[in-house]
């Protein structure tokens, strides 16, 4: 049920994005929407099954990127994810950030909103990075209430990602499957899961990444995300970090494929976010997840 | 065991490098010391932020050089960190930190070419309102026209400094072919950042057309501006200069307000 206050003043005529969200899983792969191709996109019309935006890159009252944003949407099916919110921050969550995306989610109308497992803020200074939980219980209650008034200010369930990360806490109680699915259970939220964040983690930190996938229940996750890193030193020791720069890892594959296997079609997303490449690239990488795709839909149907 | 505000603030004050107490005994080593994990995401911290501001301010690190640009924007870092989860906003207090930093020195200039391109940046996101259409006018009879009110377009930004910054700006600007020499003496200048169809852009204005929409701006009717731009320029005409602000799209709203003539 929507809220009064959120539902359309008039009525619309449906749009892509509508009927590919009763559509759901069947969504062939989307790109992640970045500004330097809004012009192509516009004028040619890709082929791409979908688009993903960073909310806070349309933030303000207008302007060009706006405008382009919403033309993008009238052809295509639009998810909004945001990086800003902070959700796992003790400080108050910040009405006015939270204003824009509802103000985004109100004009837009996006198929998927989504935003980090993550804290970014103490005391009103912003890293403006996705910082790590402790898994423990006080971060579950925490964390858990927040979604909850996110989703009741947006009037819809969100979708949350599990994030690349370089430490761990000694106070953790759980692994990071079991925090995200009491999540779940507690605040009612989907999971976005982000492969190649787990693909990092279980390399980073040492562990399974398939009693992940078996740890986590199929209902829950409704996105994937798919995106290139980089292997590093640090401490002489290797060390992967999630830098969005480059294609998606052979094991990356392997581990999307598996996750096919587990949870079956989902949307998902190829993301580049530094030296970003032409769209065509993009496209070569969703097809490839779409083939993945392509013979579990028959199986489906 | 801290608590989660603890463990967070602990963190961030150890990023933001104010605090000597580390958190790295909540931290499990596996294999890599705390205090490198810790320096991933000061990295990142660093990074992002100098990364944004040159992205913000391309004719500041044009002036510099890249460089002393990352040293600056890390000194700023350490007195104005960002303020919102939307990190787009972290150049906001720069020219007030450059006027600061830079007091007393050659370099005063600085902090005046930082507010022109934060009034560009705003001028990017600020709302969609419409031009003025000219034709609004042909409905007011001229006994009307000193008091005219005019609202400037959310996308119009006024301003003038001592020294030659529109000169500076387009001789740096990321499209500028190499830097002429400019005479820093060259000044004033006046500056309007405004946006049409789509772009962003900087126009050079007279000192007559800037104290013209400047009280026009303070919400002041058309006589007294007309008053301030005769102050500052005995020939200055108002008609060419009405009909350069509607092709430079920069009102909004026209209004007669009350009292006689």
């Amino acid at each position: 049920m929507i809220p009064a206050h959120l539902q359309p003043a008039r009525a619309r005529s449906p749009r892509p994005g509508e009927r590919a969200a009763e559509a759901g899983p069947a969504l062939s792969a989307g790109v992640g929407l970045r500004a330097p191709h809004h012009a192509e996109i516009l004028a040619r019309r890709p082929s791409v099954g979908w688009f993903e935006a960073h909310s806070e890159n349309y933030f303000g009252a207008g302007g060009a990127h706006r405008a382009q944003l919403a033309r993008i949407r009238d052809h295509y099916p639009l998810s909004l994810h945001g990086v800003g919110l902070s959700l796992g921050s003790t400080d108050p969550l910040d009405t006015n950030h939270l204003r824009e995306v509802k103000r985004l989610v109100w004009e837009l109308e996006p198929v998927l909103v989504s935003e980090h497992l993550s804290w970014s803020s103490v005391g009103g200074r912003y890293l403006n990075d996705l910082l790590p939980l402790p898994y423990t219980e006080e971060a579950l209650r925490h964390t858990a209430a927040r979604i909850g008034d996110v989703q009741d200010a947006l009037g819809r369930q969100i979708l949350i990602e599990n994030i690349s990360s370089y430490l761990r806490f000694e106070c953790n109680e759980v692994p990071e499957w079991e925090f995200l699915s009491a999540l779940v259970r507690e605040s009612g939220c989907a999971i976005l899961l982000d492969i190649n964040n787990l693909y990092v983690n279980s390399m980073n930190h040492g562990f399974d990444a398939y009693s992940y996938l078996y740890g986590i229940s199929t209902a829950a996750v409704q996105e994937f995300h798919l995106a290139g890193h980089t292997l590093t030193r640090c401490g002489g020791r290797d060390i992967r970090i999630d830098t969005h720069d480059s294609q998606v890892a052979d094991e990356v594959w392997d581990l999307y494929r598996a996750a096919l296997q587990r949870f079956g079609p989902r949307p998902t997303l190829i993301e580049w976010d530094v030296d970003i490449p032409a769209l065509s690239v993009l496209q070569a990488e969703a097809a490839k997840a779409d083939a993945m795709m392509e013979p579990l839909r028959v199986v489906a149907a | 065991m801290l608590s989660l505000p603890e463990l967070q603030a602990r963190i961030a004050a150890t990023l933001f490098g104010d605090v000597t107490a580390s958190p790295a005994t909540w931290i499990r080593a596996d294999g890599i010391a705390p205090e490198l994990r810790l320096a991933i995401y000061r990295n990142n911290l660093e990074e992002g932020f100098a990364k944004t501001l040159a992205l913000e301010f391309p004719v500041m690190q044009r002036l510099v050089g890249e460089d002393y640009f990352r040293q600056l924007a890390l000194s700023f870092l350490t007195g104005h960190p960002s303020r919102s989860g939307d990190l787009h906003h972290v150049g906001a207090p720069f020219a007030g930190f450059l006027r600061e930093q830079f007091a007393g020195t050659a370099y005063r200039y600085f902090a005046d070419v930082a507010a022109l391109e934060w009034a560009l940046q705003e001028c990017l996101v600020a709302g969609d309102d419409e031009a003025l259409d000219p034709k609004a006018l042909q409905t007011v009879p001229p006994r009307a026209y000193p008091r005219l009110r005019f609202a400037l377009r959310s996308a119009a930004r006024l301003l003038d400094s001592s020294f030659p910054i529109v000169s500076i700006w387009e001789a740096n600007e990321p499209r500028a072919a190499a830097p002429e020499i400019i005479d820093l003496a060259g000044g004033p200048e006046f500056a309007l950042a405004h946006r049409l169809s789509g772009g962003a852009r900087i126009t050079r204005l007279s000192a007559g057309e800037f104290a013209l929409l400047s009280t026009l701006a303070r919400a002041e009717p058309l006589e007294a501006a007309l008053d301030a731009s005769l102050a500052r320029d005995p020939d200055f005409d108002l008609g060419v200069a009405l009909h350069r602000s509607f092709e430079l799209g920069v009102f909004a709203h026209v209004s007669v307000s009350p009292g006689c003539s």
